[in-house]
């Protein structure tokens, strides 16, 4: 009776109303709607399918997937290093996209899954998008956070449609908006309860709108300012200004991004689409974006996959317990909680706990889509205790007590016992060796390193370190854990500081360094914000104490480090004098009322004398060069074992600068015969931290790369 | 030597480079760049013709051997598009063969067209060229032609910021303070009172008038007289929102990493006041104005352009000025009386530590935080402020530069004869 046509090729599924006179095109690639050859190849065949369709009044584009389109291809964009075949490549993609917009019939995108980047492109060139209004429908351009540009009409259809400043939040942000606020934002037109009323809709709107045509291809005035406009050269400017305060110009997408829109914005539409397509393939063949698309992309999807990782499909844990309700503690119980375990918090001290609780209600007000109800069974799970009984039959302990061995031991002698047979005892230290640790273990392949980061609500890394004897299975076990309370992991061997912290301390410890031999501490933070470290060395420093520094300095030198330092001679006579950093008050920054005022003046009494040579740029190489060469000797001294967790932990666990891609990239786009080459000159100048494993000199020698060059 | 044909020797002469002399200049009074402006419902077009005609009438001009008009105006667009020179002069009665070109190099661009034809005429292959500017920032709103200055690429490949995020860098770098700042343009408006009660600028002032004869403006109306330190330290910074709250001071940052926060020292009482003007100068050679019946006044010594950093933006006169004293001959020492335009504050202040001069010789009849930077006639203008100030002051060496958008500095160094 339903009197439809229907064909498939082997991205699209076609069908045919002959009574609305309607084709749908279903997005029906295998597993997954992604832009690649194929893709182009099939909606090209679909659109003439469709045109052929006797007396065609409008079409649907939807899918067959959970998903709408989750955008580009990487594994096509990520080797192509050849601009003309891109830009073809692209052209392609923009011509489709323009067609589809002007066959002069309505086209409707059913959005009952996440459009993203080009699929995202892919809904702005139809007339109108309805998405399903549900929270798991995600819209959005995030093609900058991998170093690219929206490619495909995004950066020219988005601004025309609803304006410049609401486009540019998007689109220079890589911003994604569930469904809710895509409609509050115009990213879609309207929301429907559920698919069929939201077929019904894109009907009603077909039938409604005969002769839709994009508002480009329309007279009248785009949203907001235009183009042109002394309010729209305001707006770029103040654009330009916001980038360069976010980035220090460590990052070309957004810069390129924002002059992509304002010189498309002034000139005709088809034509802006090439000034877009030349922009997004300048970006997507820099190293910059072949270095963020490795480590953001390939690498941080193999890490959250746990691919090559030890596999269990069953943790067996249910109860979790988290000796000491500090900082780390209460967000621990917090995020366990909200996983779904039963929680048991411990303190030996009452008011700690009580902040604790304080913490975890916070939180907990913070989770907006849950009810009273969900609120108050999440914080039920959550048992605070100064008894050790209550965290009898724990499945997991992590103990989050103060860095220090002796502290660590006698916990770990006091509550290992409270463990279920077979339970896991987990160290959240930031440093401590966990086979030094494990000494005092009655079952240390049990024993495994779990180092978390703060605020540990909001940071997604989490650094596993497995020790000597740590038995696979446990290792297996505490990741499907990791992976419950939705961590990132990277994986690492044994050692004091093991992987992050070692990277971490260079990086701080070279900023003090830098400071102390007389170098202007201005420049000092504007290297480490220039070369894109997330946070300059000498304000994150004062975050972290330079008390927790001095502290750190003297476990070092029990594990044999070298700190025969002025860098840390100035930050041991820093705290001596109360500048232990933002918490007092004065660290190497002033403060008033908790917000920072400028570095100290004082700080150049403290420096040695006055460098025979500064530069921003040497300070960039030194600062990052010192981090990249630790993670090299991590890698030298197995520490690392996947080198995908130097990049991943440095970036997400350090804030190590990402547009690097993380060290190991850093170097290899340094390339490894330079970067030793510096790292030497280094050494005989500024001593012995810099001096090159020999497992990189080699690699050097024989032309190795820490990844496979693209 | 050049081979040249040239009427006043009266056919083709071989001859050596001539020199430039200024006979006279003349400019109009400074309205307030606004609506209630007196000069707002004056068209440009008339502002400037008023300045040629004014120029002309009291000289007695043949203006059938005027060779070129040359006239700066810096926002060509609306009443001052389309190349306002030609329009004004032929506005303004003069001969046919009087044509006329405008330039635009931003705020130096009034001294510009006095260069240009101090060099046209040096050249030998010109005889008489009358120079001028004119600018109504009341009727054409400064930036509003347009342009690639302020597009994200600018700002990326060549780095651009508002001129107030210039000025107040120029000050951070060089430690003048908001009270220096505010010392100077109290001092400004002092002087420039002084000068209006004195009648020192009485010789190159013309009223402007309307069709019907009558006054429109006879004096500059935008000095504030009896404005104190005190006054002015009520004033919030006017770039401070701009540069800190949307990020235009992080633009700086790359290309001057060692400050670490802009101090934001300017405001609208210590930067140039916004107005509208025109002004006319009359350059020649000796035996030009000799076979017209006119005697010299000044002598152009020599002529400089210079390209800085379009960031810092507001550093050109220094070397602006060290360039044309080189050209010259001469040391800043030999320069009597200064005119370094107060496009801000900062600007001559940070000229008068950097040369070392004599800040008694600096802008002696006030300045442009008084009476108003109608951007293109200004340099025109100080022109004759300066000429003015040497004779009475009978002094000879007058020096006149100005700070110019995009990074650039432009100076004349001018001698009485």
């Amino acid at each position: 009776m339903n009197a439809a046509t229907t064909t498939e090729n082997q991205t699209v599924r076609l069908q045919f109303d002959a009574q609305t006179h309607v084709a749908t095109l279903t997005l029906a690639m295998p597993k997954v709607n992604r832009i690649d050859a194929a893709f182009g190849v099939g909606l090209g065949q679909a659109l003439d399918w469709a045109a052929a369709q006797e007396g065609l009044r409008g079409i649907i584009i939807d899918t067959a997937h959970r998903d709408f389109c989750v955008g580009a291809d990487l594994d096509t964009l990520f080797p192509e290093r050849d601009p003309q075949a891109l830009l073809e490549r692209v052209g392609h993609l923009a011509g489709l996209y323009r067609r589809l917009e002007t066959m002069s019939v309505p086209v409707v995108a059913s959005l009952t899954g996440s459009a993203l980047g080009g699929g995202y492109e892919l809904a702005l060139a139809c007339h109108h998008r309805i998405a399903l209004d549900d929270a798991r429908v995600q819209v959005g351009l995030p093609e900058v956070t991998l170093g690219v540009l929206p490619g495909a009409g995004g950066t020219q259809r988005l601004p025309r449609l609803i304006g410049i400043q609401a486009a540019l939040d998007i689109i220079l942000q890589g911003k994604i908006l569930r469904a809710p606020k895509a409609k509050a934002a115009g990213l879609v037109d309207a929301l429907a309860a559920d698919p069929d009323s939201l077929r019904q809709a894109a009907l009603d709107f077909i039938a409604a709108n005969p002769g839709a045509a994009q508002p480009w291809d329309r007279k009248g005035r785009m949203p907001g300012p235009r183009a042109g406009s002394g309010d729209a050269r305001n707006l770029f400017m103040a654009a330009c200004g916001m980038i360069e305060k976010k980035t220090a110009g460590a990052y070309e997408a957004p810069r390129v991004a924002l002059a992509t829109v304002q010189e498309g914005l002034a000139i005709d539409f088809d034509r802006a689409l090439e000034v877009e397509a030349r922009a997004f393939v300048q970006l997507a063949i820099s190293d910059q974006a072949k270095d963020m698309m490795r480590t953001l992309w390939y690498h941080r999807n193999a890490a959250k996959k746990h691919e090559g990782l030890p596999h269990t499909d069953s943790a067996g844990i249910k109860k979790v317990s988290i000796l000491g309700a500090g900082m780390m503690g209460a967000g621990l119980a917090f995020v366990c909680a909200k996983a779904g375990y039963d929680v048991v918090l411990r303190d030996i001290n009452e008011a700690t706990l009580q902040t604790a609780n304080a913490h975890c209600i916070a939180q907990a007000a913070k989770l907006r889509h849950l009810s009273d109800e969900d609120r108050r069974t999440l914080l039920a799970r959550i048992q605070t205790t100064l008894e050790l009984e209550p965290m009898r039959g724990s499945d997991l302990i992590i103990e989050a007590v103060f860095e220090n061995l002796d502290l660590k031991h006698r916990v770990t002698q006091e509550a290992e016992p409270m463990l279920a047979p077979d339970g896991i005892w987990a160290s959240n230290t930031s440093a401590l060796p966990i086979g030094d640790l494990a000494k005092v273990s009655g079952n240390a392949k049990n024993f495994i390193g779990l180092h978390f980061f703060s605020p540990v609500e909001k940071m997604e890394l989490l650094e596993v370190i497995v020790g000597d004897q740590t038995s696979e299975s446990t290792t297996a076990r505490a990741l499907a854990f990791t992976k419950s309370i939705g961590k990132l992991p990277i994986v690492v061997g044994d050692g004091y500081g093991f992987y992050t912290t070692r990277v971490f301390s260079a990086y701080i410890l070279e900023g003090a360094q830098l400071v102390a031999e007389g170098h202007d501490p201005v420049l000092v933070e504007w290297a480490g914000r220039s070369a894109g470290m997330v946070v300059p060395p000498l304000q994150v420093f004062d975050e972290v104490t330079l008390s927790l520094g001095a502290k750190a300095f003297t476990m070092g030198r029990k594990y044999g480090r070298n700190l025969d330092l002025p860098g840390v001679s100035m930050v041991e006579a820093l705290v001596a004098d109360g500048r232990t950093g933002k918490a007092a008050g004065a660290g190497f920054y002033e403060y008033k009322d908790g917000r920072r005022r400028g570095l100290w003046a004082g700080l150049k009494a403290h420096a040695q004398g006055t460098p025979n040579d500064s530069s921003v740029e040497l300070l960039r190489d030194r600062l990052l060069g010192i981090q990249a060469l630790e993670a090299a000797r991590t890698v030298a001294d197995g520490v690392i074992q996947r080198r995908r967790d130097a990049e991943v932990g440095a970036i997400f666990g350090v804030g190590f600068a990402p547009g690097t891609g993380g060290p190991l990239s850093y170097i290899d786009r340094m390339g490894l015969s330079a970067f030793v080459a510096q790292m030497d000159a280094f050494a005989d100048r500024y001593g012995e931290r810099y001096a090159v494993p020999d497992t990189l000199r080699k690699m050097a020698e024989s032309g190795d790369t820490f990844f496979e060059a693209v | 030597m050049l081979s040249i044909y040239s009427p006043a020797l009266d056919g083709r002469q071989e001859c050596t480079v001539p020199d430039a002399y200024v006979f006279d200049a003349v400019r109009s009074p400074r309205g307030r760049g606004k609506k209630s402006g007196s000069l707002y419902a004056t068209r440009p077009i008339d502002l400037l013709a008023q300045s040629l005609r004014a120029l002309s009438s009291r000289n007695e001009l043949d203006t059938s051997l005027v060779d070129d008009v040359v006239i700066g105006c810096v926002t060509q667009t609306g009443d001052q598009g389309a190349c306002i020179a030609r329009f004004a002069a032929l506005e303004a009665g003069w001969d046919l063969d009087a044509p006329g070109v405008t330039l635009n190099r931003f705020c130096g661009s009034g001294l510009q067209a006095v260069n240009d034809a101090a060099a046209m005429v040096a050249s030998g292959f010109y005889d008489c060229v009358v120079a001028g500017g004119v600018e109504s920032m009341s009727r054409v709103a400064m930036g509003s032609d347009g342009g690639a200055i302020f597009d994200p690429s600018t700002l990326w490949n060549v780095g651009s910021v508002p001129q107030g995020i210039s000025a107040d860098l120029l000050a951070t770098l060089g430690g003048i303070t908001r009270e220096d700042c505010d010392t100077f343009a109290a001092q400004s408006q002092q002087r420039a009172a002084d000068a209006i009660e004195a009648g020192r600028f009485s010789r190159s002032l013309v009223p402007v008038t309307d069709r019907l004869g009558l006054p429109v403006l006879e004096a500059d109306e935008h000095p504030r007289p009896g404005t104190t330190v005190e006054t002015l330290s009520e004033l919030g910074a006017s770039f401070e929102t701009m540069g800190r709250q949307f990020g235009l001071d992080a633009l700086t940052k790359e290309r001057y990493p060692q400050v670490e926060r802009i101090q934001h020292v300017h405001h609208a009482g210590n930067s140039s006041g916004i107005v509208d003007g025109a002004a006319a100068v009359l350059v020649a050679t000796e035996e030009a104005g000799k076979s017209m019946g006119l005697t010299p006044r000044a002598k152009i010594r020599s002529v400089a352009v210079v390209g800085t950093d379009p960031i810092l933006m507001l550093s050109g006169p220094m070397p602006a000025t060290r360039k044309a004293l080189r050209k010259a001959g001469m040391q800043a020492s030999d320069v009597d009386l200064w005119e370094v335009n107060e496009a801000f504050a900062a600007v001559p202040l940070a000229f008068i530590n950097e040369l070392e001069v004599d800040p008694g010789t600096v802008n002696v009849n006030g300045g442009a935080i008084a009476l108003g930077h109608p951007l293109g006639a200004t340099g025109a203008m100080l022109l004759g402020t300066v000429l003015d100030a040497l004779e009475d002051h009978d002094k000879q060496v007058g020096a006149v530069t100005l700070c110019i958008g995009g990074g650039m500095g432009i100076a004349t160094i001018l001698e009485r004869v």
